[in-house]
């Protein structure tokens, strides 16, 4: 891990320690233009700061670690997606994110098909799609990666409440959406690589959500230990609770050093894999801290409940588990074939 | 080193191996006695120090040592790529008494006996006691100060190729009187000084890797003492911590060769394709990945100087605990076939492909070195900040 990426984390960190509501969308959103953390990825010659995609990890783990519900990790992929796009006017397009234009997109694959000239299907897991002006998407069949504009008049979203209070999720529908009415970043060959990309950032910042979320859980849980009385002695006194935490610190550990150790490979098998053992060890996490927070977990007024939602939802974000587990076999079964 | 010069070592160990990696020696130590299990061990041992290819941990100034992560890694993963055996015989040498020695020795001990491992010498660890496990402050061997020597009387136990040992890295008690950490003292004792005696134990893996020490009136002469009288304690932490973590970096390595031997045994048995063994297979993966980026963070931190109390716990528990995993998926993949008795390897490394050894002998790393209860305490009160048990108790 760079020296750099650290300082950046810290940075982020005591950003997010300083915030006093969990998830809070609006908050994030702010520190998040205010601050550049939308830049980091880009390069410094379309008006980014060059500090390469890690950098974007380096704040999801500590959004994560406040429930952000900020849509962040859209707007990682599209910055991404436009970088390496073949459009003139790349720098005006990041310009109007960095400067708070929210362009979103969907945490989950599928739903969208393409007929000759128009766009048909229902995306589904798209972070706050009421308040972003522009929806980044592909086909799937994998021939086209596009952005279009929300407010045209053949899409229309649709809020779905889900468990997880922290962000807030919508279906996307697009009626015969025309293709001549949206941006093509990539077509062919060159979407399918970009494909490729988007999704192990999405895999990625999802693995460090969760990351950041399970390592903050598990403070809370340890301080709560400390701090309660049972028998006449802290909680955490007992072995039976403190050996279920080391267990927790133990699955933490392993999770963030996986996750850093993809950070700058280009194989999606590893970050598959780093997002399949975040993603469940922070359900681990999370069902571990409500039980030993007792009674007072199951309140709605403690946020115990928050983290465990979020980590019962991000399983389901992203590249399957099932999709996961597959391609590191495959990838196994090549490396030794 | 740049990518190219680490890619052109990486090739350079891969060519060495080729031609220097002791034929068919996994047969030859199946079921093998033991001369023919030190000739492999010292022939293979010899080639490996001779290269500079078994002290990439070892720091700058000695023979083989100063390698940066990057190539110890290549090292330990070209080792295990190969499957070269591993020196199991010179485990304690080269990973307990160096690093002891590095971190807490005085220059004219490592003059003494850092030369003497890279010619062969083989040490033993005399930690565990039949009363002191876990719990190993309690011991009860004594060296009692006599002139410039320390008498030693007593018994240790589990210890691991203490009969084939040169010397013997050895935690007594000086003193009984104040807490019990406080009256341990750290020695170098030689195992062929008179009143040493020897007895090795046989193992449920029909191996016997471990002995029990005899101590009768054994003189250790004053110099061979590691730090002042009575600071053992804090020596021993050395010798533990570089079992946890620093052996870790290569033994992960070794972990992904027994991904690819899973993966032959469900071939053989026909299973590759059987969804519930493959999803389980991919569960197994990434945690070996994940084994072995903590070890590697691990190492990264002892270069840089930031390591912490704990973080060789969780290297050792999550390895042990991953190993578990890898091994037991590798008998429930042989079912019946893996239950008929396929012989034993002799000084066996964790993954032989033969998958009920591998259960019973994965028991090492959650036992032995502190079990996974112990590491557990470790982290949960070290590093979480936790408080410790209460320390009163009494028989009601
Ligand atoms: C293969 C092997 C090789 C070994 N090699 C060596 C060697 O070379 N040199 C050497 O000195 N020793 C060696 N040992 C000994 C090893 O260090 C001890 O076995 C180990 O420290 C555990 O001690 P014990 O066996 O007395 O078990 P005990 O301490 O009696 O433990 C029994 C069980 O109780 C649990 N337990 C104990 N205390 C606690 C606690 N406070 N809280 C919760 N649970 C607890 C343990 O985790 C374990 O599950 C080796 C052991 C093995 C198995």
């Amino acid at each position: 891990m760079s020296v750099e990426f650290q300082e950046l984390r810290d940075a982020v960190r005591q950003v997010v320690d300083g915030l006093d509501k969990l998830g809070a969308e609006q908050d994030y959103w702010h520190q998040c233009l205010e601050l550049g953390w939308l830049m980091v990825a880009a390069p410094e010659e379309l008006g980014g700061l060059g500090m390469g995609c890690e950098a974007a990890v380096a704040v999801q783990l500590e959004l994560g670690r406040g429930l952000s519900g900020a849509p962040y990790l859209p707007a990682v992929m599209a910055v991404s997606a436009i970088c390496d796009s073949g459009l003139d006017d790349k720098s005006e397009r990041l310009e109007k994110i960095f400067t708070g234009e929210a362009i979103t997109a969907a945490l989950v694959d599928g739903g969208l098909s393409a007929s000759a000239q128009t766009l048909s299907g229902t995306l589904n897991a798209v972070l706050s799609a009421d308040s972003a002006t522009q929806l980044l998407f592909w086909t799937d069949d994998q021939s086209l990666v596009a952005i279009a504009d929300l407010s045209h008049s053949a899409i229309s979203a649709q809020g779905r409440d889900t468990w997880d209070t922290t962000r807030r999720l919508f279906d996307v529908e697009l009626q015969s959406l025309p293709v001549a009415d949206v941006t093509v970043l990539a077509e062919g060959r060159s979407a399918q690589t970009m494909i490729k990309q988007l999704r192990m950032q999405r895999d990625l910042g999802l693995a460090a959500d969760a990351v950041g979320a399970s390592t903050a859980l598990l403070e809370m849980t340890v301080e709560h230990l400390n701090t309660r009385i049972q028998f006449r002695r802290p909680l955490a006194m007992f072995q039976a609770l403190k050996h279920r935490c080391a267990d927790m610190k133990t699955l933490c550990e392993a999770s963030e050093a996986l996750l850093i150790s993809v950070l700058d490979t280009d194989s999606d098998a590893d970050v598959m894999a780093a997002k399949q053992m975040a993603t469940s060890h922070y359900a681990t996490v999370a069902e571990e801290a409500l039980q030993l927070h007792g009674g007072i977990g199951m309140a709605v007024e403690h946020p115990c409940h928050l983290y465990l939602k979020r980590a019962m939802l991000n399983p389901h974000l992203g590249t399957s588990s099932a999709a996961c587990a597959e391609s590191a076999v495959q990838a196994l079964l090549d490396s030794v074939a | 080193m740049s990518e190219t010069q680490l890619e052109q070592f990486r090739q350079e160990v891969r060519g060495w191996l080729g031609d220097n990696i002791p034929q068919g020696w996994r047969a030859a130590m199946t079921n093998a006695e033991q001369p023919a299990f030190v000739e492999l061990q010292q022939a293979w041992f010899k080639k490996l120090v001779e290269q500079g290819y078994a002290t990439p941990h070892w720091p700058e100034g000695w023979h083989g040592g100063g390698r940066s992560l990057a190539e110890q890694k290549v090292i330990f993963e070209e080792v295990a790529r190969a499957d070269a055996p591993r020196l199991i015989l010179y485990f304690v040498a080269l990973y307990h008494a160096a690093c002891t020695l590095f971190e807490c020795g005085s220059q004219a001990q490592k003059d003494k006996y850092l030369p003497g491992i890279l010619n062969g010498e083989i040490w033993c660890q005399g930690f565990s006691e039949p009363n002191a496990g876990s719990d190993l402050a309690s011991l009860k061997t004594r060296a009692e100060r006599r002139g410039d020597k320390y008498i030693i009387n007593g018994q240790k136990t589990w210890s691991t190729m203490a009969q084939y040992a040169d010397r013997c890295l050895l935690l007594a008690r000086t003193d009984g009187s104040g807490p019990p950490q406080a009256g341990l003292t750290y020695l170098l004792l030689d195992m062929k000084a008179k009143g040493v005696s020897v007895r090795p134990i046989d193992q449920i893996t029909g191996d016997d890797e471990f002995a029990e020490i005899f101590f009768d009136d054994v003189e250790v002469s004053v110099e061979d003492r590691v730090g002042e009288e009575g600071n053992g304690w804090a020596v021993a932490q050395a010798t533990l911590a570089s079992e946890r973590g620093l052996t870790l970096v290569e033994l992960t390595q070794r972990m992904r060769g027994g991904l690819s031997m899973l993966v032959e045994t469900l071939k053989s048995q026909g299973r590759l394709d059987d969804p519930h063994m493959r999803q389980q297979l991919g569960q197994v993966i990434p945690q070996v990945n994940a084994a072995c980026a903590v070890a590697d963070r691990y190492l990264q931190k002892r270069i840089s100087d930031q390591e912490q109390v704990g973080d060789a716990s969780i290297v050792k528990l999550y390895y042990a605990q991953v190993l578990r995993e890898l091994v037991r998926l590798g008998v429930q993949s042989e079912g019946l076939a893996g239950q008929y008795h396929g012989g034993f390897m002799r000084g066996a490394t964790q993954e032989t492909g033969n998958w009920a050894l591998d259960f019973m002998n994965s028991y090492n790393w959650s036992i032995a070195g502190g079990s996974n209860e112990v590491q557990r305490n470790i982290i949960a009160e070290r590093m979480l900040g936790m408080p410790r048990e209460p320390k009163q108790w009494q028989l009601s």
